[in-house]
């Protein structure tokens, strides 16, 4: 297999996510990205057990829809030796981890707090407000003149031609919004907590055919935050570190922008991200308790599975629909409800729970979560920690060509 | 003013490649950039050869026939433009030329509309992979037009294939 390059493993285990924090999901924050912003950073120094001279790093990406890192440092009195703010949605946290484990590497800063901040209902929505007057420019007149508009509209061709290559149904797809939706039945934050069945799925009106209503994700408004450091300093602080074992970061297909004259367009970046992170971590899929991968839609789960080598290419509705992805199940993804259920942040909350399963505190409905004390009973209401984690997964997305990957384990 | 569908469309003038695709399309041809070394096609419009990073190419005349590769139909329009066209397919077109290149899996692939005969979007129950489609043209003004696709009397080389309802 070609590992991508030189990179086996020379920083695997050396960086941490020492630190988690989040605002709730809701479709009506009432605050500015600044507010959300600062509330993830300043819960993630807290749950770090961080002062702010002790954060010298910031990231954050976004699509003009966020607040610098400026901004979100100033108002938490934190001096920066290293920042950056860069554009990008999904697939970015992975990708900005990283670039914090580079910025530490060569000795710009030492410890890096990454936060996403947005309004993702009330100011910047997927498919546009319908507030600005539109025109046609630029690329839009490759893709947005034909009616090709929003997200779901720019990936559908490559869901279909997948149904088309392999026979993936709908009803397969579907079961991965019903896995999620029982992980988010156990999670008191997620927007949408009840449980739905395929059935539900497939009578949600038709949004851009493939996709039905409850195949695409909850839009929300959300600050997440993360912080890395280096293994030595992570030894130090108040959480059991999540150490990193491998990350790829917005790898693309061989056209990253115009994707589709370049095939198959049913195999989406992960194809080239999984040699990558793999060979840095040292693992085979065997050894993964559990995945993250991205939920903007059902298909965009069953397709990075599938890419990174989870089931044979074609498989991937197979895959969903075996019981395999769910609480209970051999490798459970998403087990916070994703963006499906959970809420939207771009991936960054994605990364959150992960870190959670693998200190096994993942904050569901059972009384002591806090000390790692699980039920492991996941009936509605109850638990969501997977028994005994060790190493994590996640598959970001940003769309069919570019992707992001993130290996950790427990210490 | 050029415009599509009652929406302005702003051609920046330093784009001059994107003019002349226009333009040519105003004149009924579907033309492709060609790279003056390799002599392969490429699309979208691109400032340079993706096999070959040439900067020069010429714009070639292509058949503007070719078969629907993928596709899906918009129920839920967002785009102004598009409130009244719902449900509208979006067809994925795969162009006769230079098919299977640079790889069996590769090929000119252009995001289109499909369009019946008056200009409306085609009933969305005839669109399906592998049906056979030829270019036509969408008048903009301003001497421009924008390519759009609709079904041909082409016998297709694979059996249709539609979405199962």
């Amino acid at each position: 297999m070609n590992r991508g390059g030189d990179v086996a493993g020379r920083l695997k285990d050396k960086y941490a996510i020492v630190g988690i924090g989040q605002t709730e999901f809701s479709k009506d924050s009432g605050r500015t990205t600044r507010a959300l912003g600062v509330e993830a950073v300043r819960m993630a120094m807290v749950d770090a057990g961080l002062r702010a001279d002790e954060v010298d790093g910031m990231l954050s990406y976004s699509g003009n829809d966020s607040t610098d890192s400026p901004t979100i440092s100033s108002d938490l009195g934190i001096r920066l030796n290293f920042y950056m703010d860069v554009n990008g949605g999904g697939s970015s946290t992975e990708a900005l981890i990283g670039l914090a484990m580079g910025a530490i590497e060569v000795g710009m800063c030492n410890t890096v707090a990454i936060f996403r901040a947005m309004n993702g209902y009330t100011e910047a929505r997927i498919g546009g407000t319908g507030r600005q007057t539109p025109v046609f420019r630029g690329a839009s007149l490759d893709q947005g003149i034909y009616g090709m508009n929003s997200a779901g509209q720019s990936f559908a061709p490559s869901f279909l031609r997948h149904m088309y290559e392999y026979g993936t149904t709908s009803e397969q797809v579907a079961h991965v919004k019903v896995a999620h939706s029982k992980h988010a039945s156990n999670n008191p934050k997620a927007y949408y907590p009840a449980r739905v069945t395929v059935e539900d799925v497939l009578n949600s009106r038709w949004i851009t055919k493939p996709l039905h209503l409850l195949d695409c994700c909850v839009e929300t408004d959300n600050g997440s935050a993360l912080i890395v450091t280096s293994i030595e300093r992570a030894r130090d602080l108040k959480q059991m570190p999540a150490v990193i074992m491998g990350v790829a970061g917005r790898v693309s297909k061989p056209q990253a922008g115009y994707h589709w004259t370049r095939g198959p367009i049913s195999r989406v970046a992960g194809h080239y991200a999984a040699p990558i992170v793999f060979g840095q971590a040292g693992i085979e899929h065997a050894d993964v308790d559990v995945t993250g991968s991205y939920d903007a839609f059902t298909f965009t789960t069953t397709l990075q599975l599938e890419a990174y080598g989870y089931c044979a290419e074609g498989e991937g509705g197979d895959y969903v629909s075996s019981g395999i992805i769910e609480l209970g199940g051999a490798r459970p993804n998403n087990t916070s409800g994703g963006h499906l259920c959970e809420g939207y942040t771009h991936g960054i909350a994605l990364v959150a729970e992960n870190v959670r399963q693998l200190r096994h505190q993942a904050d569901d409905y059972c009384p002591n979560w806090q000390n790692g004390e699980h039920t492991y009973d996941y009936s509605a209401g109850g638990c969501r920690q997977v028994k005994g984690v060790e190493i994590t997964h996640n598959l970001g997305w940003a769309s069919p060509p570019t992707g992001s990957s993130l290996i950790m384990r427990r210490p | 003013m050029a415009e599509y569908l009652g929406v302005k469309v702003d051609i920046a003038s330093n784009d001059r490649a994107r003019h002349e695709f226009l333009e040519a399309a105003g004149e009924g041809r579907l033309t492709l950039q060609k790279c003056v070394e390799c002599q392969k096609l490429r699309y979208p419009i691109m400032t340079a050869c993706p096999f070959c990073m040439s900067a020069d190419s010429n714009w070639e005349e292509v058949s503007g026939k070719g078969t629907i590769y993928s596709y899906e139909l918009v129920m839920h329009p967002i785009h102004p433009a598009y409130r009244e066209r719902a449900p509208y397919p979006i067809v994925l077109v795969e162009l006769d030329e230079q098919r299977e290149y640079p790889t069996l899996d590769d090929g000119l692939r252009l995001v289109s509309s499909l369009v019946d005969g008056s200009g409306n979007p085609e009933d969305i129950e005839k669109v399906a992979i592998n049906a056979r489609v030829e270019v036509e043209f969408a008048d903009l003004g301003d001497g421009l037009a924008l390519p759009r696709f609709r079904l041909s009397d082409d016998v297709p080389e694979h059996e249709l294939w539609r979405l199962p309802s």
